[in-house]
């Protein structure tokens, strides 16, 4: 589903790559966690896998797609396969939640039929039924992120991506969260998920793939957030 | 794609831009005025040129040996004189058409005119103090100085009346005033674009979360972009429109209820408004559209 082959990633004026010759192979279905500390490479590892950078060298596959070789007309296609939540939930504070949730099948030119009835079942199964109307702000921390996983969801992507998503949620919020990722793994959903959350890690016993300076230092199949596991 | 949405988008960033959206529209209103007057001018010029090269002649009046102007006049022209004169007429290239005025004809011409004196039992001016001519039509009324340089100078020419000499300054202003024109609104196009940029980055500024959920999800570019490209196209109507109702007060309160009682030329009418209009217009959404185009590109790539 998603395959580095040998990527590097050098920004201008940077003396140390970002990424360096990283090799990594993520199945259909898989929930891996990406760890390692601040600067690296996490972020320029998601950032490749949306297409919103471009490796330096080698080559990076995503949803059976060469990313490097991918006509910029291409890419909006590419990214409906690939849904996005973040750590600062990034939801539009003049609409609903039903609103923010509608907005990626708005832009995408599905039919306001389709909209209609899959919102509703999409704010169900993120646990935000009957909270259509109200606006981000009367929301709590963890409500608001399940709004942004309903809206990266509601399109069926094959792939999730989330950047840190608990890292503004207290610890009740953070299993909350956890649990619905869970269960979207379940239905097939292939997750990549960049943490600094140890407890977490260690509790869900997932595969876990740890950079340090922008090289692959670990890759294990049910592991913790630390190499003792 | 759903447009309802792009209308929504179109409808408040009308009016969360509303300031820079009235400023645009009104440089776009000078500019415009200004680009349509010069093309105006452009054409009132041809036209006059038109007109008046139809009409406008040399006329080369010989010596009568009466009341020469000339000094060098020994005497009425003789038909030797008149022949070298044909002929250096007729081998002009410049020389469409030379037609002989007898002092006779003059005499009648100004006769006709019932100037006081002439006419009577003791008139003051005579055939005989009238100057024999020819009035030469050119091919191509820009070139009556090499008529002029050609034949001035021969024996038998007292004088030469060219009337370009009265309406080249006319001509020149008309110039003048158009090329002052088509700069005043080269100047306020500049100004008009840079306006039309930074409203573009305002808005990509303002809608910025906006965009940057629609790229992660997957919107197009075009469908992005489409709400700053009708943002603009609004813009853009409303200033050529504007523009046209100033140009149509021009025709109206300035050609048709001043200029047209005066008949010195024929003037501009609704032909050369509507096609000077139509280039106005086309140039005011190029001018919005284009610099919409390559701004949004940058501003939101995908």
């Amino acid at each position: 589903m998603i395959r580095f082959e040998k990527v590097s990633k050098a920004y201008p004026g940077q003396a140390r790559p970002a990424l360096n010759s990283l090799s990594i192979d993520i199945q259909k279905g898989e929930f891996v966690f990406l760890v390692g500390q601040s600067g690296s490479g996490k972020s320029t590892a998601l950032k490749l896998m949306l297409r919103e950078q471009r490796p330096t060298t080698g080559r990076v596959y995503v949803a059976g797609k060469e990313i490097n070789r991918l006509a910029g007309w291409k890419v909006p296609r590419l990214r409906r396969q690939v849904g996005t939540i973040f750590q600062d939930f990034r939801l539009l504070t003049n609409k609903t939640v039903a609103e923010n949730v509608a907005f990626a099948m708005q832009v995408t030119g599905h039919s306001n039929r389709e909209i209609r009835q899959r919102v509703p079942e999409t704010l169900e199964l993120v646990g935000l039924d009957g909270k259509g109307d109200r606006m981000p702000d009367e929301l709590s921390g963890g409500e608001q992120q399940r709004v942004a996983v309903a809206r990266a969801f509601i399109n069926r992507p094959m792939i999730l991506i989330a950047d840190e998503p608990t890292g503004n949620l207290d610890p009740g919020n953070t299993v909350g969260i956890m649990r619905l990722l869970d269960r979207i793994n379940r239905s097939g959903t292939t997750i990549v998920m960049a943490t600094h959350d140890v407890q977490m890690v260690d509790q869900m016993r997932k595969r876990v793939i740890e950079l340090e300076h922008g090289h692959l230092v670990r890759d294990q199949v049910q592991g913790g957030y630390g190499a003792q596991f | 794609m759903q447009l309802r949405y792009v209308f929504t988008e179109l409808r408040q960033g009308l009016r969360r831009n509303l300031s820079m959206h009235v400023a645009v529209a009104l440089t776009l209103l000078v500019s415009l005025t200004l680009a349509g007057v010069g093309l105006l001018l452009r054409e009132q010029a041809q036209l006059t040129e038109e007109v008046w090269g139809d009409e406008l002649q040399i006329t080369f009046y010989m010596c009568n040996g009466a009341n020469d102007r000339n000094p060098q006049c020994a005497g009425a022209v003789d038909d030797s004189q008149k022949k070298v004169i044909t002929d250096a007429l007729e081998d002009n290239r410049y020389v469409d058409k030379i037609e002989e005025e007898s002092q006779e004809q003059a005499y009648e011409r100004l006769q006709a005119l019932d100037v006081e004196g002439v006419s009577g039992p003791d008139p003051v001016v005579r055939a005989e103090d009238m100057w024999e001519s020819y009035w030469v039509t050119m091919t191509d009324p820009h070139h009556s100085a090499e008529i002029i340089e050609a034949v001035a100078g021969l024996d038998g020419i007292d004088h030469v009346g060219d009337v370009h000499e009265v309406t080249g300054p006319i001509l020149a202003a008309v110039d003048g005033l158009q090329s002052a024109a088509l700069v005043g609104a080269i100047v306020l196009i500049v100004a008009a674009l840079l306006l039309v940029a930074n409203t573009i980055r305002l808005a990509a500024f303002a809608r910025r979360r906006e965009i940057g959920i629609m790229r992660l999800v997957g919107a197009s570019t075009l469908y992005i972009a489409l709400p700053f490209l009708l943002e603009s196209l609004v813009v853009a109507l409303v200033g050529i429109g504007l523009s046209g109702v100033a140009l149509a007060a021009v025709m109206h309160f300035g050609v048709e209820q001043r200029l047209s009682s005066t008949a010195v030329t024929q003037w501009v009418g609704w032909e050369e408004f509507f096609s000077s209009f139509a280039i106005v217009a086309l140039l005011g959404i190029l001018l919005t559209l284009v610099p919409t185009l390559l701004l949004t590109r940058k501003y939101i790539k995908v």
